[in-house]
Parts: C-alpha cells; structure tokens; sequence
C-alpha cells in the first residue's frame, strides 16, 4: 500500500534523499510530494474559488432563503392542487367515517399522536373529552377538521395540519365521528352543545 | 561555525517523572471520561438510569465525559508526549522544574474542579467550553505556564534547528491560548454564574470558531506532533519526506481556523461566512492527508514489524482512522451532506472516530512504547496488548457503523415528506424508537473499547511495577554561544515572507473594493507562496534554505505561526462582531426576556437541555412543516450565550413556545414518558423542588444590561416581584388543572421560558407603557385566560 501511495510515475528507491538532519537519532528523508496529493489540494483550492466566485461574487446560484422559498412555493403549490381535486365536506368526512380502513388509520394517528392530551380513550386529559356532545371550537365535521388541521395555540391545542398532512387529518377526523357522543366518563364537557341527531352532516 | 568555540561536555539528566505523572494521569482520567461516556450511552437507552438524581442526569453528565476525553484523556497524554520528546529534541531538561510540577498539579486540579462543578450545573452552556469562569482563568494560567516551561526550553536547547513535531507543538500553544481567551470573555455574575459577552450569532460563531478549532488545536496538532517524533522512533525509520512535512504544517495551520463555520451550515449564520467554512473544510483535505501519509509512509519497509509489534500497530491504526476522520469532516462540510447529517447521530460517530480511533489508539501505542523506557523494562504481556488493540478496533467499529446507521436513518426520517406534503414520520418520537436498539449496539462498542483500555492500564502498571523509574540523560558537546546562524533581517526578507506579504497587502487593498473576493485572493496567494517555495526555492543547494533558517529561530517561527492562524480568525469574526451589515437582520426582532424567562432560561442552560434540543430551524421545507418558519439572526440577539445546539436527540424547541399547555409542559418534565412514550428524555422532576434564588435575578438582568439588552432601571429593580406575578400565573393555570407547584420554582421558570421560545418576536402592546411592570408584559403573551386575571 505504501508504495502506491507514494507513487509519483517512476520506481521510487528504497529510500529518497536524505536531508541528513539527525534528531534525537530520527532521520529525515526529502521525498517529493506525491503527484496525487498536490493535485487534490490545488483542485480542492481552486473548487473553492469557483464555488465562492459562482454564489458570492456573480450570485449566480440561489441564496440559502432563495432556495428554501422555491422549494416552499412548489410544496405550497402541490397541497393545494391535491386539495382542489378532493373538495371535503361535511357529508364526505361522515362517508369517510363509515369506511373502516380509514377509521382504523385514524385510530392509530389519534392514539399516536392526540392520546398524549386527550386521553388514551379520548376522555380528555390536558385537552378536552372528545367523546361527549360538547365542543368548544365547532361540532361540524368540517369545524373538527379545521381545529385539527390549523390547532388553536392561544389554548394549545397543536396545529397539526403542516405536520400530519390533510390524509392524516382527514383519517384522525373520521375516527373522531365514531366516538362522539360515546360518553366516555373523564373530563367534563366544555364548549356548545352540538346535537349531531338534527345537524346537517349528522347521523 | 565553531572554529573558536570551546567546546564543553555537559551531563542533561532529563525530567521524566513529569510524563510518568502525567501518563499515570492520562489513564486514570481517561477510564473516569470513558466510563462516565458509557453511563450516557446507557441512559440514552434506559432513560431511568438517571434515578431522578441530577447529578446523574444525561444532560448534566454529557459535559463532564466530553470535557474528560479532551482535556484530560487526551490533554495529560499530550502533555506527556510533549515533555518527553521536547526534552530529548532539545537536548535540554525542561526548563523549571517548579513550572512543571504547577502545570501538571494545577491541570489536575482544573479537572478535579471540573468533575466536580459540570454535574452540579455549574456551566456557561457552550460546548467543550461549559466551565464557568473562574475555571476558564485557571485554565489560562496553567497553560501560561506550560506555554512559559516550553518556550524557555527551547530557548535553552543545545540542538539548532526545531524539528517538526516541535513546530506542531508551538502551534498547539499559541493557537490554543487565543482560542480559549477569546471563547471565553463572559461577564461574572456570581463566583459560579457568567453570561457570554456575545450574543445570537456573534455567539454561535465565536464558540464554533473555538470548538472546531479545539478540534484541531488540542485534538490533532499536538498528536501529529506526537506522530512524528514517536512513529520514527518505534519504526526506526526516517521520516518519509522533510518538505511535506513543511507544506502539511503551513497549509493546515492556515486553513483550519477557516472551517469552524461548517458547524453552523443551514443556520442563521450569513451564507458568505458559511460559504468560506464550507470550501476551507474541503481544501482542509490534503493537508491532513499530508500528516497520515508521511505518518504511513514512515512505516514504508517497517510494516512486517507492524505486524509483530503492539506499539506499531496502535500507532500505525491510530493514524489510519485519523485519515479516516479527515475524509469524513470535509465531506459532512459539502452543504447538501450536512443538510441530511448535521443534528444526527453520524456527528457522534465522526467525533468518535477522531477521539477513540486517533486519540485513543495514538495514547495506547505512545504509552506501550514509553512506559518500559521510562521504567527500564520490558511490557509485562505483549498478549494482553494485542487484545487491547482487538478490543479496541472492534469497539470503535461497533461504535461508528452503529452511529452512522443510527445518523443517516435519523437525517432520512425527519425530511421523509409524503406525495400529499406532510411529514411521512411526523411523530419526533418515531426516529427514537427506529434507532433506539443502536444505541444499545453504541453503548456494547464502547464498553468494549474501555474494557481494552482498563486493560492497558493494568498490563502498564504491572509493567512499572517490574521496573524502577529511570530518568533518561544525554551528553551534549556546549559551544560558547555562537551566533544565531539566520540574522532576523534575512529571515524576514525571505521569499515566503515577501511573497505572503504581498499577498495581505494586496487582499488589504482588494478589501477596500470588495472584501469577499479580497479573502479568496489571500487564500490563492497563500498557496502560490507554498507552491512557488516548492518548486523554486530551493535552487542552490550551497545555500541553506529559507525555511531550515526559520527552524533555527523560535521566537520568529511563533510568530509567523501565529499570523497564519490569525488571518482566518479576523477575516470571519471581526466583520461579523464589529460590522453590521454582515449580518443582515431580517424580520422582527427579540425581546428581552422577562425575569422568570431569563431565570428559566438558565435553568435551561444549567440542566444542558441545548445538548439535545437545537433551537435553530434550517430553511428546509420538512423543517418548516416539522418546527415552523426558519429562525433568523434576529430572533436570538438578546441571547447570551447563544443556543442553537448541535444536536437533536430531541426536538427542536426554537418555536415550541405555546404549542402546548403548560400542563402537558409540567406532565412532560415530571415524567417524559407520560405525555410522549418511548421518549429517552431524563425525568426533571426534581426542579419542582428547586426554588429560584430571587436575590440574585436582578444582578442577572443588570447584568445583561451591561451587555447591550434593553433592560430598564425600573425592570431590574422590580426584577424579584415581576418574576413572581408572572410565576403565579403560571402556577394558577396549573392550580385549576389540578397540580400544586410553587410560582418560583425552577419548573416554572423553565415553563414560563419554554412558553415563550418563538413568541419573543412578538412586542406586546403593554410593552409601550413604560411604566406598567414586566409581569404584565409576559401576562399578555401567556397562553391562558387565567394569566390576565392574575394580574394587576
């Protein structure tokens, strides 16, 4: 290994000049740098010079910021094509609570992510008891996504949307609509009465 | 030269009782570093290892196993590998010896203090720098001393030229002085409380400026140092080349002190700064590879004795991986890379394999050549030896393969977006549990690697006890003192000099048109002085070299040394301290914390929170959607010291301020577990006992007003009830919620901070009444209703 790592095109002796230095008995030989090493460090020095030239002196590429805001608009612009393909509302987040799999999945994010707060039967905990008719924020299904979806900080309640993205949300919705009005004893209700019997969007 | 000097023969009986110390020191110390290591690595994956004692917390620990593996593993080893070959390339004793027994007494007691301060809190919340500041300045004077000791030997030295490792040496030196002086200018609160003089991103840059160059100052320069006086001398070979020697020496103390930005990529640093960090760090590739080839290359015609004996193997895998890690650091520098691997675990199996691989493997093969040289005998069990060095390897390998895995699924996780644009693992708590079995393989690694190490401290005891100390002495032919062979006008007339000047003055002239391009001007000229010296220097064989000149002259080399380091140093931080618009602040800016903010705040500090929790978002789309928008250099201007982190075992908490109530706050620092299964973060429910000294809070806040923050005389002087009405707030919320907690207690101070990380930016419209007290300021921003009512 030694020797390809010295090597520099020609048949090295076993020993190169000798700088007849003596210290403390080492010797020193005067061996001429490696080809390869000179050139990876005068290439790594001028890569550097270009990459400096090319963003600080011409900025000819992105600023950091420059950058993340493209990238930010092009996921801004994706979220929202995919949400005008799928319109929701009250009646399709109620359809959705009917399909099993999409409960199950909601299930699992709520018991995941939500149960921490609200208890692990949604009977409320540091956040409100989900399972009762009461509901500060919106009983609709559409005013229970967008609590989820955008949070409430002023009371702390997470904005979860950018996070769990809008299947997710939908998903942990449609679960929600299964276990209201169960009655789980824990926390008691807060917030407006919401009669889900004679609400549009109800059962 | 010496037609009439008369020639004297004089006896030098060398001190080694000094480098027994201080490898006795080294071993000792470093099973202490290792052990308390290998505790944190268990508490990663049995959180309740801590006990609830906060001694024993991770975060309180972690501090105390870096601060040991650096500055006393490595430090006493160091220290013994310098006094030892100094003394015999000098061929003088060590000038004092009352200045070394001062510098190995006061370093020990420097670590004593250190093992005793860290775990209690004591510290300053900046990485590899946490002791606070009366230890800081026993640390100056210690190395004053040794720096004093050094120097003064050299200059009683009966051998004309300074060999390479020595050149390395006065690097370490010099550089390290600068470095901790500078990172460490704090102002005093109290004997055990300072704060940082800089601020947000003056802070940040000064305290990686210091932490990558602790790195390379205390870390590698002293050890390649080392390398090249021990590798020669174990291999009995010469050094491979003289002149690679010179041009790795040169360009690796210029560029180092450039990279220390590559630390900060992606954050609130400006680009043009993170930009000269980033391309330093890859042309800092060669020269490193300049110091493990001629290190390799020595061995060239020796490897069959590498395969025989345990020094050379040690020696010869020390610096193998030291080539490994310099690969490494300039590849985590290129931004996309750093973009997936900054934050994660791969930096802990990087910085492992500079520490365990180099360090460790160099201490091992140094102290099993030394110590039956310093004891007149042989190694006790060449056997156990090769096991140290099989334990050791197969350590390390479990150690690295284990944090990278651990590092590059963490990196994936988090940016994992799904078609529809959420997070694919939104879940933090999701990535621990993915790498949580790698850190049981990490802790199985390194409790192999200490196992080798006990090992060797055994095999080395036995060793001595089969000897007797012996002192070794050489005989030197003194001349009358003859006249320094380069007169200073020569030297400094020399081509390198002239050609490095021109460079400056003509970057210094370039500076005034456009100071970026002026510093890529340097750094070319730079090279073409080394390139130029190279191939045209050394034309007339009759004449002695320019540089073989230098090495005669000491005093002129420290200089020219210095210089070489400096120039990276001012370029970066003078700008970005004294000029600004070299940090542009964009967007609002922070407010000054309230009194139990700031109190909560160094509660924060104290427990070590910044060493698992980074604030600092990056301007990633998965951060934004993770964490929010990406932290600016404004938001954190009032933050003395700064706390970005380094790493995030947990969450970023830049914007966690209000996410949630202060209840799920209080459930989750009593007991993690609770609100977040899974979580591996310690149970701080020993700060709800634990009350704020409210006499000393507004010497705090006067205290940050000396420093720049906007505070008023009527803030500070109300600083003690201000604290409380807020902390009441607080306590009532949870009080109607059902838990009992006093309002001054560090728990809710750490509440009432962690409520207003990312809110700071907002000025409440109580703020412009200037006579209404700070209570009411917080009240306003406080998440409940329940906190107006608790007002005046």
């Amino acid at each position: 290994m030694a020797d390809t790592l010295a090597d520099n095109g020609a048949v090295a002796p076993a020993d190169g000049p000798d700088t007849g230095h003596d210290y403390d008995g080492i010797r020193e030989l005067d061996n001429r740098l490696p080809n390869w090493w000179l050139a990876s460090l005068v290439g790594a020095i001028v890569f550097g010079f270009a990459y400096w030239t090319y963003y600080q002196v011409f900025h000819a590429g992105p600023t950091e910021m420059a950058a993340y805001h493209a990238e930010l608009a092009q996921a801004e612009r994706a979220a929202k094509a995919l949400q005008a393909a799928h319109p929701l509302d009250d009646a399709t987040l109620v359809a959705m609570s009917k399909k099993p799999a999409v409960v199950a999945a909601g299930s699992a994010t709520f018991h995941s992510t939500c149960a921490a707060c609200h208890g692990a039967n949604a009977q409320g905990l540091i956040g409100p008891n989900l399972t009762d008719a009461y509901w500060i924020h919106g009983g609709r299904p559409t005013e229970i996504l967008h609590t989820v979806t955008s949070g409430v900080p002023a009371k702390g309640m997470p904005t979860w949307g950018p996070v769990l993205g809008a299947t997710r949300v939908q998903q942990v919705v449609a679960y929600l609509l299964t276990i209201r009005d169960t009655d789980v004893p824990g926390k008691p209700p807060q917030g407006q009465l919401y009669q889900t019997a004679i609400a549009p969007g109800g059962k | 030269m010496a037609q009439e000097a008369v020639l004297e023969e004089r006896r030098i009986v060398y001190d080694d009782g000094t480098v027994r110390q201080f490898i006795g020191a080294s071993i000792v110390f470093g099973i202490v570093a290792m052990a308390v290591g290998l505790w944190c690595a268990l508490e990663l994956a049995w959180p309740g290892l801590s006990f609830g004692i906060p001694e024993l917390t991770y975060s309180r620990l972690r501090p105390l196993h870096t601060n040991a593996a650096i500055f006393a593993l490595v430090g006493n080893m160091m220290f013994a590998g310098i006094y030892y070959s100094t003394q015999r390339l000098t061929k003088a004793r060590m000038a004092s010896d009352l200045l070394s027994k001062i510098h190995f007494w006061g370093w020990q007691a420097i670590i004593v203090s250190a093992a005793i301060t860290l775990p209690m809190g004591f510290t300053q919340g900046k990485e590899y720098a946490e002791l606070e500041w009366p230890i800081d300045i026993a640390i100056a004077v210690v190395w004053v001393v040794f720096a004093v000791n050094f120097f003064w030997t050299l200059a009683k030295r009966h051998e004309k030229n300074l060999y390479v490792a020595l050149w390395f040496y006065i690097a370490t030196i010099v550089t390290v002085a600068v470095l901790h002086i500078v990172n460490s200018f704090d102002l005093p609160v109290t004997f055990f409380k300072s704060y940082s003089v800089f601020a947000g991103v003056q802070d940040a840059l000064v305290q990686w400026w210091y932490g990558h160059n602790a790195v390379a100052f205390f870390l590698t320069t002293p050890i390649l140092g080392i390398m090249y006086y021990f590798i020669p001398k174990a291999a009995d070979r010469p050094i491979y080349s003289y002149r690679l020697s010179i041009v790795h020496f040169w360009a690796l103390v210029f560029m180092y002190i450039w990279a220390g930005p590559h630390h900060l990529l992606f954050t609130a640093l400006p680009d043009w700064i993170q930009t000269l960090g980033m391309v330093f760090s890859i042309a800092l590739w060669a020269p490193s590879w300049g110091g493990m080839l001629n290190g390799l290359l020595t061995l060239k015609g020796a490897w069959n004795k590498v395969r025989q004996d345990p020094v050379l193997k040690f020696l010869a895998a020390g610096v193998t991986f030291y080539g490994m890690a310099t690969l490494e650091g300039p590849l985590l520098s290129i931004k996309s890379i750093n973009g997936l691997a900054h934050y994660t675990d791969w930096i802990i199996a990087h910085v492992h394999g500079g520490t365990l691989g180099w360090n460790g493997l160099m201490a091992a093969g140094v102290f099993y050549w030394l110590v039956p040289r310093l004891y007149r005998t042989k190694l006790y069990s060449k056997k156990s030896a090769d096991a140290h060095f099989w334990m050791a390897t197969v350590g390390i390998l479990l150690y690295i393969v284990s944090m990278w895995s651990a590092g590059v699924t963490e990196g994936l996780m988090w940016r994992a977006i799904k078609p529809d644009g959420s997070l694919l693992y939104p879940n933090f708590l999701e990535t621990i549990l993915a790498v949580r079995p790698l850190y049981i393989v990490r802790a199985v690694g390194g409790g192999l690697y200490l196992s080798g190490f006990v090992l060797m401290g055994w095999n080395l005891v036995k060793t001595a006890l089969a000897g007797r100390p012996v002192n070794g002495e050489v005989k030197v032919l003194v001349e009358e003192r003859a006249r320094p062979a380069a007169s200073l006008p020569d030297l400094l007339t020399g081509r390198p000099v002239v050609l490095a000047s021109i460079g400056v003055g003509l970057t210094v002239v370039l500076g005034l048109v456009n100071v970026p391009t002026a510093m890529v001007v340097l750094t070319l000229l730079f090279v073409l002085a080394i390139v130029v010296y190279l191939f045209a220097g050394r034309q007339d064989p009759t004449r002695p070299a320019w540089h073989a000149l230098l090495e005669g002259r000491p005093l002129v080399f420290t200089v020219l040394t210095l210089a070489a380091v400096l120039v990276g140093g001012v370029c970066e931080l003078v700008p970005t301290i004294f000029v600004k618009s070299a940090v542009a602040e964009t967007g609002p800016g922070q407010q000054p914390y309230t009194a139990l903010e700031l109190e909560g705040r160094d509660v924060y500090l104290r427990e070590g929170c910044y060493l698992c929790h980074s604030q600092m978002i990056r301007p990633f789309v998965s951060e934004k959607l993770r964490y929010g928008d990406p932290s600016t250099a404004a938001e954190s201007r009032y933050d003395h010291p700064f706390q970005w982190g380094s790493k995030r075992t947990g969450p970023d908490l830049a914007r966690v301020g209000l996410k949630y109530p202060n209840l799920w706050h209080y459930t989750h620092l009593m007991n993690p577990r609770s609100t977040s299964p899974g979580s591996i973060m310690p149970s701080f429910a020993y700060l709800a006992k634990d009350q704020v000294d409210l006499s000393i809070t507004p010497r705090k806040l006067e205290a940050m007003r000396t420093l720049g923050v906007p505070y008023t005389k009527n803030e500070i002087a109300n600083a003690a009830a201000s604290l409380e009405a807020q902390g009441d707030s607080i306590a009532k919320d949870l009080a109607s919620q059902g838990v009992k907690v006093a309002p001054d207690s560090d728990l809710v101070a750490l509440i009432g901070y962690l409520q207003r990380m990312g809110k700071q930016t907002q000025p409440s419209p109580v703020l412009a009444a200037s006579n209404v007290p700070a209570p009411m300021r917080a009240a306003a921003i406080l998440p409940s209703g329940t906190a107006l009512a608790g007002g005046r």
